[in-house]
């Protein structure tokens, strides 16, 4: 006898099985560039990826400030976790910056993960999944740094290199282009870029012998409107700088995975580009290697490069420049703020990329030196086979990714600094298309090492530091209450007096902080909100850290409901 | 010992019970099943059937190959005395599907790939005793995604 199948009909979305899910309210309809433009006069929202374009992470809230902040405390946890097997399992990490758009937080997580939150209560909307191919390249770690908003659309990137469009209302998929070749070893993390009615985005995968790429495409319709390489094809300008024979350029590196700022009257967008490759063999790339481990700027309209500043000149020691170049003004000039991987702090005329001066920031650097002119002379670098070389910094840089903020107010820039070394042994390998391409085996000290938040003025001189006893790996946030906030990587999240350096609040978040926290506010009561949990390239900014567990939780703080503000 | 052939390889991963329920592990070792390429059809879609036989507590076929990216519709069998699930990745949103003994159901994914992902029953230890399959997406990204340079090496 013949029994017929009970009908278990069709696969729905897992999210209909969270018991939260709707629709967000038409928050982002109206952001437009305009909005985006004058950011900081919405200090209740945090629009973009630095809160403005000029990558201050600045934030005009003072509610929460050096007098109440001790009182302040979690007002709502959001948790998200993993499920089954994912790409790079041991790597995720929640690295992103919150975006909230009057009252709704957009946020993005790791493999794909984006997420509408009401900002109030931290109850999720609704979510996306980019599904993740288990088999993707990543370096460095199953990571995304965070979402872009405006004109009705969330904008992401995914691990396998697309930039998605996501209705905000709904987060449904609106539009969706393939911007990288997975099978070349690209990947994607960066935050988008709103610019005008374009979405700017870079490429991941400098270590895997790619040719760094930024790319900008319509808002509305996903139309690719252009890329700009970041090393030049021979015969265009900087070619001079790779090897004339071979084909080293094409394997160059220089990728944009970290999001640049923007200038409306220069109309430059201000990029920090990756390091070259193979990351630690500089003999198969005679030369300056350009662009890599460079600020450049690149024309918003044309996308072409305008001017640059390389950092690091034939860099053997990792030391991308993709961190911020955060826009500020001293003296009636139009300067931009940089600090670098190879632990000096640079300032240059964001009008031509003129040299204002060079500091280091951190206190063991021993790769080389950088005179107050610029002139680079390296002095440390592994250049013969098999022969290990210690240097300071390590490969992660005297400061990593994680991003420094700038107070207009004390007029003073903080740092979250690395103080650690490494050793590393030039391998020599061949170039196989999505093979890890270092040069080298590297192995970054579990010992002797620590960090600090410093503050710095635009002429280099150290105001303060805060001392900690592990290397500081997570983006720091400036208020108007005089505060700054830097998480730890052992889960510590600290509030500083913007002025003195003085640790005035400290919360134990259960996970270790690389992440980019933000401040907004809704009916008029402000959150410091932070993204945590541990991961990401741990092996290369703190493997002592190795064994500590992953979190994966948003954490607002606010004051106590009804509690007077001053 | 090692293996230098398909049919060594079978023989051997039946010989130590690696493709079986308790015999060399507990469960089964994943992706030791059959593999199958998905059909297409004229209008550029896939589709494949897949099914858990009794007290296999593993997916028939365990690997999945769609020759491209785009969309999949799976038709899914439970022909096991026992009640299983299945999530499978999609774009959107992961799709997910209860299916009690003696069973069937659909679903319908969309992955672009290149790459391989994951599904399984998400269910008890059904991941680990074998209910682990992967479904390989072939192919190549788009040509305009595609780097300006000569062709590489690959391995």
């Amino acid at each position: 006898m013949t029994v017929e199948y009970v009908d278990a009909g069709e696969a729905i979305d897992q999210g209909d099985l969270s018991g939260k899910h709707g629709d967000a309210p038409p928050v982002v309809e109206n952001v437009t560039y305009e909005r985006i433009l004058d950011a900081r006069s919405e200090p209740q929202n945090w629009l973009t990826y630095y809160g403005a374009y000029n990558g201050q992470r600045f934030s005009p809230l003072d509610q929460i400030n050096t007098e109440n902040v001790k009182g302040i405390g979690p007002a709502w946890i959001f948790q998200s976790g993993t499920s089954g097997m994912i790409a790079g399992a041991s790597t995720y990490a929640f690295e992103a910056t919150p975006i909230v758009v009057d009252g709704i937080m957009f946020v993005s997580g790791w493999d794909g993960w984006v997420w509408a939150l009401d900002a109030k209560t931290g109850t999720e909307i609704w979510r996306y999944k980019h599904a993740t191919p288990f088999d993707i390249s990543l370096c460095c770690g199953n990571v995304n740094r965070g979402v872009a908003v405006a004109k009705g659309k969330v904008f992401s990137v995914t691990p396998n290199a697309h930039v998605i469009a996501l209705d905000a209302v709904t987060g449904k998929k609106v539009w969706d282009k393939t911007y990288g070749d997975v099978r070349a070893g690209e990947s994607a993390t960066v935050a988008p870029l709103i610019v005008k009615n374009m979405v700017i985005v870079g490429s991941s995968g400098g270590e895997f012998g790619v040719r760094g790429h930024l790319d900008s495409f319509d808002l509305d319709s996903g139309e690719h409107l252009w890329r700009c390489y970041m090393v030049p094809k021979p015969g265009e300008p900087g070619s001079e700088t790779w090897p004339a024979d071979g084909q080293a350029w094409a394997r160059g590196g220089a990728n944009c995975w970290l999001t640049g700022t923007f200038d409306p009257e220069t109309n430059l967008l201000y990029i920090g580009t990756g390091n070259p490759a193979p990351d630690f063999d500089g003999e198969v790339r005679e030369g300056d290697n350009l662009f890599t481990d460079s600020i450049v700027a690149v024309d918003a309209d044309s996308g072409q490069i305008r001017w640059h500043y390389q950092c690091t000149p034939h860099d053997v020691w990792d030391y991308d420049s993709i961190s911020e170049c955060i826009l500020f003004e001293s003296e009636g000039r139009k300067l931009l703020g940089h600090f670098d991987k190879n632990g000096y702090f640079f300032v240059v005329d964001r009008t031509n990329g003129q040299l204002v001066q060079i500091t280091p920031f951190v206190d063991r650097i021993d790769w080389g030196n950088i005179t107050r002119d610029g002139k680079v002379t390296p002095a440390r670098y592994p250049d013969k086979e098999g022969d290990p070389v210690h240097f300071y910094p390590g490969p992660a840089g005297a400061k990593e990714w994680t991003h420094a903020a700038y107070s207009p107010e004390t007029e003073l820039f903080y740092v979250p600094i690395q103080d650690v070394g490494a050793t590393a042994t030039r391998r020599r390998r061949e170039f196989k298309e999505s093979i890890p391409y270092w040069g080298a085996g590297v192995q970054v000290d579990i010992e002797d090492m620590t960090g600090y938040v410093s503050a710095f003025d635009a002429n280099g001189e150290e105001k303060w530091r805060w001392r900690n006893n592990l290397p500081m790996c997570a983006s720091v946030l400036a208020t108007a209450g005089g505060l700054v906030f830097a998480g730890t990587p052992s889960g510590e999240f600290n509030a500083l007096d913007a002025r003195t350096g003085e640790l005035l609040w400290q919360f134990q978040c259960g996970s270790g902080h690389h992440s980019s926290p933000t401040t907004y506010s809704v009916d008029g009561r402000q959150y410091v909100v932070v993204p945590v949990g541990w991961g990401g390239w741990a092996e290369g900014f703190l493997p002592g850290m190795l064994g500590a567990g992953h979190g994966s939780a948003l954490i607002a703080f606010a004051l106590p409901e009804g509690a007077p503000s001053r | 010992m090692t293996t230098s052939s398909a049919q060594d390889r079978a023989d051997l991963l039946h010989k130590l019970g690696l493709d079986q329920q308790n015999k060399g592990p507990i469960g089964r070792v994943i992706t030791t099943g059959n593999v199958e390429q998905a059909k297409e059809r004229e209008d550029g879609t896939m589709h494949i059937r897949l099914r858990i036989n009794p007290d296999e507590i593993a997916w028939d076929p365990a690997v999945i190959v769609m020759p491209h990216g785009g969309d999949l519709e799976i038709e899914i069998f439970n022909d096991d005395l026992n009640t299983h699930c299945a999530l499978f990745p999609s774009n959107g949103d992961r799709k997910f599907i209860w299916l009690v003994n003696h069973s069937r159901g659909r679903a319908k994914l969309n992955l672009d790939g290149p790459g391989y992902y994951w599904f399984s029953s998400p269910t008890g230890n059904d991941e680990g005793r074998g209910l682990t399959g992967a479904i390989v997406v072939l192919g190549d990204v788009p040509p305009e995604a595609r780097l300006d340079r000569p062709e590489q090496p690959r391995p």
